[in-house]
């Protein structure tokens, strides 16, 4: 399966999702343990980035009763977690071949 | 500053609004509550971060609505009939004037004296009114087409409702 490389943002918001169906607040929150801090989204950063995915069907809204609208939680779908597992090989290629280059040039 | 969050949510487009407003408002809420807690540069650092990020947001869904969602076709979308029947049309026009030129070419004797370049008068002014006539007959069909291409959207559309 051929897709984009995603970009740190979408790609911190899969992984969060990866582990446990969340809402918006505790994406925010996963997203900045997970990076140490370094990265931040903002709340408009993170609601475009979920329009998207909802669009390509990549996350999907988990049905819940009793749940206010602000504590919509959302899920990864077959499709995402597919494409999540093609990026993240994609990286370990890319970080294999950056150890062979560096080694082979430290030698 | 949860006042100003909130305006700032109605520069986002109406569907968008309707589908992640109230979460968005609740998610500022939190981490408005949180940024209390810590200090003035920190909360300096948020409101920033947060005011940048919703005016680009709602750029970039404005652009998202009114420019990208046009220009997508369903996956359901089929040509209306009279597309296709337009299409063949033009395309019956092409190969006729295509087989009429290679009969004229054929019907000329190869052995015509050789003749200087012709130079009718008013070349320029009769090559750019032929010019504009053509590319208006040009704009006129495709216009034509992209006018039954978009009522049958709408109508598809309208259909869904």
């Amino acid at each position: 399966m051929e897709t984009m490389p995603l970009t740190e943002p979408v790609l911190m918001i899969l992984l969060s999702l990866a582990e446990q169906p969340r809402h918006g607040y505790s994406i925010l929150k996963d997203v900045e343990e997970m990076s140490a801090g370094r990265v931040v989204l903002s709340t408009g950063t993170l609601y475009g980035a979920l329009r998207r995915l909802l669009d390509d069907d990549w996350i999907e809204r988990l049905e819940q009763k009793d749940i206010s609208r602000g504590k919509q939680s959302y899920r990864l779908t077959q499709r995402g977690r597919k494409n999540l597992q093609f990026e993240v090989n994609r990286l370990k290629h890319l970080t294999r071949l950056a150890h062979l280059r560096i080694a082979w040039k430290e030698s | 500053m949860l006042t100003i969050y909130r305006r700032l949510l109605w520069l986002y487009p109406k569907t968008y609004r309707r589908e992640f407003q109230e979460e968005m408002a609740e998610v500022l809420g939190q981490l408005h509550a949180d940024s209390s807690k810590t200090c003035l540069l920190a909360r300096f650092r948020f409101y920033v971060r947060e005011s940048a990020g919703l005016i680009a947001g709602a750029l970039r869904e404005t652009w998202h609505q009114s420019v990208m969602r046009r220009f997508t076709v369903g996956n359901n979308f089929r040509f209306p009939k009279a597309t296709w029947i337009l299409m063949t049309l033009i395309l019956a026009g092409v190969i006729s004037a295509i087989r009429k030129g290679e009969a004229i070419s054929v019907s000329l004797p190869h052995d015509n004296p050789a003749i200087g370049p012709i130079h009718p008068a008013n070349t320029v002014m009769s090559g750019w009114v032929m010019s504009v006539l053509i590319m208006y007959a040009v704009g006129l069909v495709v216009g034509g087409v992209f006018f039954l291409v978009r009522r049958t959207k709408l109508g598809q559309m309208s259909g869904e409702n």
